[in-house]
């Protein structure tokens, strides 16, 4: 790793190396190595070394774009594109998982303290695409619409209050590798209720 | 500058040699962000927390790269003006101190992104035990130990590196980790994705694909800057240590300085992608600029 002093005067180091076996003298000294009949090209190590990291982190890229593709099933083009979820933020950003949280550390229990704040920003997402919902009827909103405020925000709630039914959370505890299997076998009866929650308020309104 | 090179072939592979300014305005830079990481966690006591002490612990070993590789052009200009002699013992220790020095940086570096990993992992899995699993006094005591045990490998591969048996350990612990720390973030991946998957369920969710390719690209990044500017030089000391003879490695160690650079890039680019990416430490950066204005 000294290899700057080699530069200067290799013939008095070459006399002194044989006696004086050092490992810092000794690292880069080429000494007489003969360039005669390559068949490759010189700096081939170098390329083939360089081109190979390239390829893997291609590679690497592309494997972990696969893996989030997620298909989504309700693309609509009149919701705000500027807004997004801010689970989808954190998922997409590693850099800050926790630290802007402490807002609300301090007046909610630690244990939900991070998945409370998803339900947060959720709620506040939705209400403000909510908002933002002027146009003529979407396919998949038109009866969202309709429904006023209020009842919007109860069935989010519900959404919300749902996540923290403790024994799932318990499932997901102890089993990670089962954890995500576990929430999706059991959101969905809970979300048809909510949706029938939706239906029943509708006639109400209706 | 003696005939011997002019016995050489002609096509022989001269030394590519990065100018001195650049080297210390890398090295500079290098030192001067980590540093001011360093004084950000340190003054804002919002950032005392386990993940911000280990990004610190990431800075720390950076600079101690950097530092490395400054201390060690200023110790051969020296040499050139003759105020140190080649084949002191005092020059003898200094050289392996300073090289232990950067043994001790790889493994640091290494160990810090090991520990943001798990970090992240245990935040993300054991989300709501994170705070009893991850206390402050547990993550300075993680770090007690991995810089302990650098410390101890440093100095030991820096004694005994003239042995195979240190240079081998030293290199298959480089793929290693980074394999580990690979599966920690693709595990990490695939629940982020399940999670968006949920969310794109709900009825007035939309999920736009660009914010889960900004976290493919996140990823790409943390593991090809560590990869592209590490791995040149640990295949330099690998060849060093087994082919010193051949053309080809000789080649391939001629540009042992751009290598040299590349590690000092990587102390550059780390602060960038752990840790300005926290907005509670850009805020800091911006007050303390502020009041020094």
């Amino acid at each position: 790793m000294s290899a700057l002093r080699l530069i200067s005067n290799r013939t008095s180091q070459q006399a002194l190396s044989n006696s004086d076996y050092t490992w810092e003298y000794e690292y880069y000294e080429y000494g007489p190595v003969s360039f005669e009949g390559l068949k490759a090209h010189k700096y081939s190590i170098v390329i083939g070394f360089w081109v190979g990291l390239a390829v893997f982190v291609i590679f690497m890229f592309f494997v972990l774009t696969l893996l989030t593709k997620t298909g989504a099933p309700h693309q609509d083009t009149a919701e705000p594109s500027e807004k997004r979820f801010r689970m989808n933020s954190f998922v997409a950003d590693f850099g800050r998982p926790l630290e802007s949280e402490r807002v609300f550390s301090r007046q909610i229990a630690e244990e939900s303290r991070s998945l409370f704040h998803f339900c947060i920003n959720e709620v506040e997402h939705l209400d403000k695409a909510k908002q933002s919902q002027k146009g003529p009827g979407l396919e998949s909103n038109t009866h969202f619409q309709e429904v006023p405020r209020s009842s919007g925000i109860f069935e989010e709630d519900l959404n919300c209050l749902t996540k923290f039914n403790i024994p799932n959370f318990v499932n997901t505890e102890q089993n990670s590798s089962l954890g995500e299997d576990d929430l999706l076998i059991s959101e969905p009866p809970i979300i048809l209720e909510s949706k029938s929650v939706i239906q029943s308020s509708h006639r109400i309104l209706d | 500058e003696n005939i011997s090179d002019f016995s050489l072939n002609v096509t022989d592979c001269t030394q590519v040699v990065v100018p001195e300014e650049v080297f210390f305005t890398v090295a500079a830079a290098g030192i001067l962000e980590n540093l001011l990481v360093l004084v950000a966690v340190i003054r804002n006591k919002n950032l005392h927390l386990p993940m911000y002490f280990f990004i610190c612990s990431l800075a720390i070993s950076d600079m101690l790269g950097s530092l490395y590789k400054t201390l060690e052009n200023i110790f051969i200009i020296l040499c050139k003006m003759g105020y140190l002699t080649r084949r002191g013992d005092f020059e003898k220790k200094l050289d392996d101190a300073m090289d232990s020095m950067f043994i001790l940086s790889l493994l640091g570096s290494i160990f810090s992104l090991l520990a943001i990993a798990a970090d992240r992992y245990i935040t993300i899995f054991y989300a709501l035990r994170y705070h009893n699993i991850m206390t402050l006094r547990r993550a300075l005591v993680i770090l007690a130990i991995i810089w302990t045990f650098c410390a101890g490998s440093s100095i030991a591969i820096a004694l005994f590196s003239y042995e195979a048996a240190t240079v081998i350990p030293f290199t298959i612990l480089f793929p290693l980790m980074m394999f580990f720390i690979l599966c920690l973030y693709v595990h990490m991946f695939l629940l982020a994705r399940s999670h968006a998957k949920k969310i794109a369920s709900l009825p007035t969710s939309t999920v736009h694909q660009r914010t889960n390719m900004k976290g493919a690209i996140t990823l790409t990044i943390f593991l090809g800057v560590f990869l592209c500017c590490w791995a040149p030089f640990v295949l330099h000391i690998l060849l060093a240590r087994f082919c010193p003879h051949n053309p080809y490695c000789a080649c391939y160690m001629s540009i042992f300085h751009v290598n040299g650079t590349l590690i000092m890039c990587n102390a550059i680019i780390d602060p960038m992608i752990f840790a300005f990416r926290s907005p509670e430490l850009r805020s800091t950066f911006k007050k303390m600029f502020c009041c020094a204005r």
